[in-house]
This record gives C-alpha cells, sequence and structure tokens, in this order.
C-alpha cells in the first residue's frame, strides 16, 4: 500500500516542501530509503522501527520503501523521522493514508518513542501556510515557535502515541501554551551608565541614527566594550516583521531562545577573536547562517578587530557592501540577509597606549603592523570612526548620569522616521545604505557646504569612496538635526568622523 | 631599470677631492663613502637635525618648523630618513631652499624605512642627496645604525636633538658631535614628557637650548633676513565661538571630549569648528579626533 506525507527541507534560508512517500509491498522484509538522504536521515529508519516496536505497534514483515521527493535536493537534519514513521503507519494500514493529506510534518524520534524539538519550525510553518495546508504537526518543544505563523493551525506533539492520536482526531487536540503579550523590555545595559565620552556617544548616537559602521579606537579600559554593548539599546524597536524575519533565522540556526521564540529585540554578536571566516559566514555543506546572519538588523561587535585573522575579516567586505551574502557550494548557492551595523573596537596599538608617548613604548614599526593587521579596503567600509579616550578620575566620579538609552534613541527614532520617509520610493530605509546615484539625489549641499568640502577634498587628499562615505554621514547629521538640506556644519562634522586613515596614524 | 643621472650611485674614497672636507677630520672617518644626488656643500652651514621615531605631534611640529625657518636661511639639513623626527626633518627642509641630505644606514638604493620612498624621491628630485658608507645593495641592519649616526654628526657643524628618550639613538649622535667637536643643541620640553628627557639631560650636561630657531643661526653668524614667520601670520578674523575652541588648542594634543567639556558646545558643533580651524590652517588633526594648534593668527 502507498501513502505519502509533506515535510520540508531547508537549504540556506530557503524552504523546500518534501514529500515523504512509503510503499508496504509483499517481498523479503527489508527497509529501504531513496531519494538522496544524508546519513543522518538514513538513519531515521532504525528509530523508527525501534521507536514503533517500543509503542507496541509492529511493522509487518514486508518490503518497506521510503521515497524523498523530490530527489534532487540532499535531505538533511532529523526533522525528516516523524514523516517517515507517520507515512510508514499508513502505507502499512495502522493509521488510514487520508488523515495524512494536507499535513505537513517535522520532528525527531526517539527510541522510546518521544518527540524532540528541531530547528527550522518557523520558516516551515510558513511555507505549510503558503501550500494551503490543513495544519502543521510539530514536536511540543517547538509548538510556541510554530503557532507565531497566524492563519494556520499548529500541533504540538510529545510521544508517537499522540502523534497518532492527533492524526486521526486533530480536533482533539488544545494548545495549552499560553501566550503572554510581550511587556518586559529587553534589558539591554543603558547609556547612562557610561560617565564621560561625549564624543564618543554622540559618534555611535549618529552610527545608530543612520545606519552606518563604526569604529571605536582608545586605549585599554576607556570603554569601548561598555560603549559598544550599549548600542542595541538606542536602535529602533523591531518592528513585528522584522522580528518574525529574524526568529526565522534564529530558528534556521536552531539558536532560538526557550520558552519566547519570537525575537523581539536587536542582535547583538559579539564573536570571540579566534573565529573562523567561517563561522562569521556561515558554512557548511548545507550551509548554516553565520554571525553576520546572526547579526542581521542589529550589531556585529568585533572588540579587538587586529586581532582577528586577516582572512576572517576580508570576508566581511562584500557583505558589507551588499548586506547580504551569497555562499557558493556544491549542492548550490545560498543567500543569506547581513543587513547589520559593524562595531569595532581596537587598541591603537600593541600595548595600547599610542599615541601618549609617555606610555606608549612599542616602536614605530610594532604600531604600524598592529594597525596595518586591517586593511585599508576594510577601514575604507566603516564610515565613522572615533577615538575613546581614557577616563579621568573626575569624570568617573561625577555624580551626575549620562544621558539614559531611552532619550537617545527617542532621538534615534525621529531621525529613522524622516529617513523612512525620504527612502518611501526606493528599497533602502537608511542613510547609510545609499547607492551612488541616490547619495547625488538625496544628499544635497548648501553652497556654503560644497566650498567647505572642495577645500577639505584638497587639503586631506581623500578617495572618491571616501567622499561618498562623508556625504552619507553628514545625511545622517543633518537629518538628526532636522535640517533638509546639508550645511556646512554638518560636513565639517561628518569630517571629522571620517573613515581611518592610517597615513596619518604614524 | 634605466639609469638616469639621479640614480647613479657615486663611490669616492677618502683621498678623493670631492670627499667632504668635514668628514676627513673625524675620529674614525670613512674610508669610502657612495652616494646619489649629491653631496653637501664643503662650505654651506649645516645642521643635522635627529631624534626619537616615535616622537610626539610636539616634537613633528617643532621638527618641521626648525627645518624649514633653517633651510629658508640656507642652511642645509642633514638627518637620517628614519620616521618620525628624521622624516619631518627632511620635509621641513624641502619646504625650504637649500637641500637637504640623507645619510642611510644600508646601500643608498635601498631605502630604509620602506615607507620613506616618497621622501627619498623628494630629496633627490630637490638637489639633495643620499649618504651612506656601504656598498650599495646592503640591507639596513641594527648594528650599521649607530656607525651611520657618526657620518651624521660629521657632515654637519651642528646637531639639533629634537625629542630623545633618556636611552636614544639620537644621544649616540650627539655624543659623536661633541667627540667630533660640534655644537650640539637640544629642544626643550615639558618636564613630565618621557620623550623629553633625553634632551633635557643634554641641557644639563652643556647643550645649547634651541628655544628657537634664530638662535642657531647665531653659529654660522647668519642674521635673520626677514622674519617670515611674523610674515605668515595669518590674517584671520575668527567668529568668536571659534576664538574660543582655538583658546582651548596648544600644542599638546587635546581631545574632542576635552575641548567639549571647556567650551560647553555640543559635540557637533564643537567638532564642525575644529574642522574649520583645521582648514584654516590655525589647528592639525593629530590621531583621530585629537587637536593641536600649529599656527598663530592675528
Amino acid at each position: 500500500m502507498f501513502a505519502s506525507v509533506l515535510t520540508a527541507a531547508i537549504h540556506g534560508m530557503e524552504v523546500y516542501p518534501v514529500r515523504v512517500e512509503a510503499d508496504v509491498s509483499n517481498g523479503l522484509p527489508s527497509f529501504t530509503m531513496v531519494g538522496f538522504p544524508s546519513a543522518q536521515v538514513k538513519e531515521a529508519q532504525d528509530r523508527v522501527r525501534t521507536a514503533l516496536r517500543n509503542n507496541g505497534i509492529n511493522l509487518p514483515p514486508k518490503r518497506v520503501t521510503v521515497n524523498f521527493a523530490p530527489t534532487d535536493i540532499k535531505k538533511e537534519g532529523a526533522g525528516f523521522d516523524m514523516p517517515v514513521a507517520a507515512s510508514v503507519l499508513a502505507a502499512s494500514g495502522i493509521i488510514s493514508p487520508n488523515v495524512l493529506e494536507g499535513v505537513m510534518l517535522a520532528g525527531e524520534l526517539s527510541l522510546n518513542g518521544e518527540i524532540h524539538g528541531v530547528s527550522g519550525i518557523l520558516p516551515m510553518a510558513v511555507r505549510a501556510r503558503e501550500l494551503g495546508c490543513r495544519y502543521c504537526m510539530v514536536p511540543y518543544h517547538n509548538l510556541r515557535e510554530g503557532a507565531l505563523v497566524p492563519g494556520l493551525e499548529v500541533i504540538g506533539v510529545r510521544t508517537l502515541r499522540e502523534m497518532i492520536t492527533y492524526l486521526e482526531e486533530p480536533g482533539r487536540f488544545r494548545s495549552d501554551v499560553a501566550y503572554e503579550e510581550e511587556s518586559c523590555v529587553p534589558n539591554h545595559a543603558d547609556f547612562s551608565e557610561i560617565k564621560g565620552q561625549e564624543g564618543a556617544r554622540r559618534a555611535v548616537e549618529i552610527a545608530v541614527s543612520g545606519f552606518h559602521n563604526i569604529l571605536l579606537i582608545g586605549p585599554p579600559g576607556s570603554g569601548k566594550t561598555m560603549i559598544a554593548r550599549r548600542i542595541p539599546g538606542i536602535m529602533p524597536e523591531l518592528t513585528y516583521e522584522e522580528g518574525l524575519e529574524l526568529t526565522k533565522i534564529y530558528s534556521i540556526a536552531g539558536q532560538l531562545p526557550e520558552g519566547n521564540p519570537l525575537i523581539r529585540s536587536r542582535p547583538f554578536r559579539s564573536p570571540h577573536h579566534t573565529c573562523t571566516p567561517l563561522a562569521l559566514t556561515g558554512g557548511g555543506r548545507n550551509p548554516r547562517p553565520g554571525e553576520i546572519t546572526l547579526a542581521h538588523r542589529g550589531v556585529l561587535f568585533l572588540d579587538e578587530m587586529p586581532e582577528f585573522s586577516r582572512r576572517s575579516l576580508e570576508t566581511l567586505r562584500q557583505p558589507l557592501e551588499d548586506k547580504e551574502i551569497c555562499l557558493s557550494r556544491a549542492g548550490g548557492s545560498f543567500r543569506f540577509p547581513a543587513n547589520f551595523i559593524l562595531a569595532a573596537a581596537m587598541n591603537p596599538c600593541p600595548c595600547g597606549f599610542y599615541p601618549d608617548m609617555n606610555r606608549c613604548h612599542c616602536t614605530a614599526g610594532e604600531v604600524s603592523h598592529y594597525i596595518g593587521k586591517i586593511s585599508q579596503p576594510l577601514l575604507d567600509r566603516i564610515d565613522i570612526c572615533t577615538e575613546v579616550p581614557a577616563v579621568t578620575f573626575s569624570q568617573m566620579n561625577q555624580p551626575s548620569e549620562g544621558e539614559s538609552s531611552a532619550r537617545i534613541r527617542s532621538r534615534v527614532q525621529h531621525a529613522r522616521e524622516i529617513q523612512l520617509a525620504r527612502y518611501a520610493g526606493e528599497n533602502i530605509s537608511f542613510n547609510g545604505e545609499l547607492q551612488g546615484r541616490q547619495i547625488r539625489k538625496y544628499c544635497p549641499l548648501s553652497p556654503e557646504a560644497e566650498r567647505l568640502m572642495s577645500r577639505a577634498f584638497e587639503k586631506m587628499e581623500f578617495s572618491a569612496r571616501s567622499y561618498h562615505r562623508i556625504l552619507k554621514v553628514a545625511r545622517t547629521i543633518a537629518d538628526m538635526d532636522k535640517s533638509a538640506q546639508i550645511c556646512a556644519d554638518h560636513i565639517a562634522e561628518a569630517l571629522t568622523y571620517r573613515s581611518f586613515d592610517k597615513k596619518y596614524w604614524v | 631599470m634605466e639609469e638616469t643621472h639621479d640614480s647613479i650611485i657615486h663611490c669616492i674614497d677618502r683621498n678623493s677631492r670631492e670627499f667632504p672636507e668635514k668628514l676627513k677630520n673625524i675620529p674614525n672617518s670613512p674610508k669610502c663613502i657612495y652616494y646619489t644626488g649629491r653631496l653637501p656643500e664643503d662650505r654651506s652651514p649645516t645642521i643635522a637635525i635627529v631624534g626619537a621615531r616615535m616622537c610626539s605631534t610636539y616634537g613633528r611640529i617643532q621638527a618641521f618648523e626648525f627645518a624649514q625657518f633653517l633651510s629658508r636661511s640656507g642652511v642645509q639639513v642633514i638627518s637620517g630618513l628614519a620616521r618620525g623626527i628624521d622624516s619631518e626633518a627632511h620635509k621641513g627642509a624641502l619646504e625650504g631652499d637649500t637641500p637637504t641630505f640623507a645619510v642611510l644606514g644600508s646601500g643608498v638604493d635601498v631605502c630604509y624605512p620602506a615607507g620613506s620612498r616618497s621622501l627619498y624621491q623628494r630629496i633627490l628630485k630637490n638637489a639633495g642627496g643620499i649618504i651612506s658608507e656601504y656598498p650599495p645593495g646592503t640591507q639596513a641592519l641594527p648594528m650599521f645604525f649607530p656607525a651611520r649616526n657618526r657620518i651624521i654628526s660629521g657632515l654637519a657643524d651642528v646637531v639639533l636633538v629634537v625629542e630623545a628618550r633618556e636611552r636614544s639613538g639620537s644621544l649616540i649622535t650627539a655624543n659623536y658631535a661633541l667627540e667630533q667637536g660640534k655644537s650640539v643643541y637640544a629642544l626643550p620640553g615639558a618636564v613630565n614628557d618621557a620623550l623629553s628627557q633625553g634632551c633635557h639631560r643634554l641641557i644639563y650636561d652643556g647643550a645649547g637650548i634651541a628655544y628657537c630657531p634664530e638662535i642657531l643661526l647665531g653659529e654660522w653668524g647668519i642674521s635673520k633676513k626677514n622674519n617670515k614667520k611674523t610674515q605668515e601670520k595669518n590674517k584671520i578674523r575668527l567668529a568668536s565661538d571659534m576664538k574660543l575652541v582655538y583658546s582651548c588648542l596648544d600644542l599638546r594634543p587635546k581631545n574632542l571630549d576635552e575641548i567639549i567639556r571647556k567650551t560647553g558646545f555640543t559635540p557637533g558643533k564643537t567638532s564642525s569648528l575644529l574642522m574649520e580651524l583645521k582648514l584654516l590652517g590655525l589647528a592639525a588633526e593629530v590621531g583621530r579626533q585629537n587637536y593641536v594648534a600649529i599656527n598663530e593668527y592675528d
């Protein structure tokens, strides 16, 4: 007898529906799996057979053939156990094949029949709704995640027995998951804890307002990391769509937080400097999202940037331009979103105190070698560069608190709304994403600003790329000032943040 | 590579007529020297400006200004093409009217450090010369540098040490100069500045205090033709806000935050005023967002 059920395979960020077909016929007892299953998926037969036997269901001693269609996609992951079990049960007549019509299943079986959670449930459920499935059956562990998709019934099951019960009578399922409306504001550390550092605060606010990348340079202990960690707290809140998009990414990466799967706060990823290039970009034969994708719509913070391997850093160049990464593997090419703010922190020299010559004892060669670990093309992509000086005792002990994150965020929100309105017809939403033609269109300079820019261009000899970067930052500063035109003051300020130039360092 | 006039390497030995007179009389005089471009004029006044590679902005600016002033007054500036003070001295001299000369610790065709290549070219283009006692092709080795210093001081009448830590290669040059009977001057700095300790030590030991470039001219009895510096004083009217920001600046680098606190302006306003000052040539940015005053205005 033949039966089939729907499940899904995840390739990169794409979800492909896969039909699991089972046939039980006369012949020598065997269990064959065809249709390009990976080793993990092939193991499903042992898990399924044992789990069924341990639940008192004995498969008839017949020839069982399972096929995964379409056969051209490699099937990977443990989520195929449940659909294999369901289709085999239906094909051997234990449940009716009709109950599997219009159902999408995914889940991992344990030998005693328990069903474990798998990754990628949210994008699967979204696909199930698009395909018009009656309902989606997922491990109980993933129920909240699946239930995020509006207009789709999702059933969570704990055991093989429950699976059979609810497959036969889906109406009996009562979801007992409580959906507390999210009230807990993500508790990012607050900017009010930072004393002094007015210059760095301002630079960070500009960076966040226009979605610009930022580099913080300063001696050890000056607060670079502290400042960077507070960046997500001043970013505008995620919209529901953005949150869902992020939840999808984290679902595929298998990194959703327990209990509250919908991601509501902007990610802050801070990979250690031993991070490999593949961990940053995403890797594997069937690539998983890397750090840059996990930092999508949030912050990728590289602390001690010169300590990262050159290869890791250079991989960032293309995603920083394109806001996504395209990985090509034997199995095809995979696109992952990677629209993040790059925040980097570094010491100015190996000992960390340059240019304070009373404390720095590095040689000129050491300093330039240290700075040289970061390539100029990468530095060129960082729009804002600011120095974070060491804090003095009097600053540290001043009683007044710094400005709070909430107040900064409300200003950021204003600047963001101005940008959203301006770029309504374009496919961008921030000044940091402006491209060549758009820069000319949206960055009109006042005559005075024009003069200043031409003087600066001659005097500081910067490249065409840094010229455009300065215009974008000036655009953001003007927006924060609620000015439609870019004035001389805005240009002048943007010039002080221009990207780091090694030439003028040592 | 095609041999141009500039890249011809000459070798002259001590007995040659061309051999610099000043170098013949020093202890341990080199047997022969190689040079490309020209040799310093024997009869022209010559000064060696030396100092730390890792120098402060103060030292950098002073080295440049001293060299520029002296070069305009007809003094040949000699240094070692190293990073920091040496490079600034060459750069300053290139802005003057008199050729400048570099003495290397490697073959004259080996530009060390490689980052000074453009400076190397500019020196040759401006009728200056590159000098070394090592045959062409010799790579720079640490042990060559102290020996090279005796040639730097030997070619000069006066040695000016701009910035030096207490144990610095520049002090070796100063010692050679004393051995060779040349005058030594040192640039004073702040008492608590590690980079000025070597200079202060020299002053204590009897070196001249180079508190302004004019006093160095006295060594050759040159009187100041016309003080270009006063001529150059900027006749700029500054707005009061900008005056306030400018008044916060001095020769030590000030961070943006310090200036913000002193003026009470917003970060945005402060940085745009600083950028204006920079473009007017009154301030310079050293490192990122650290500023110094570099010129006076009227």
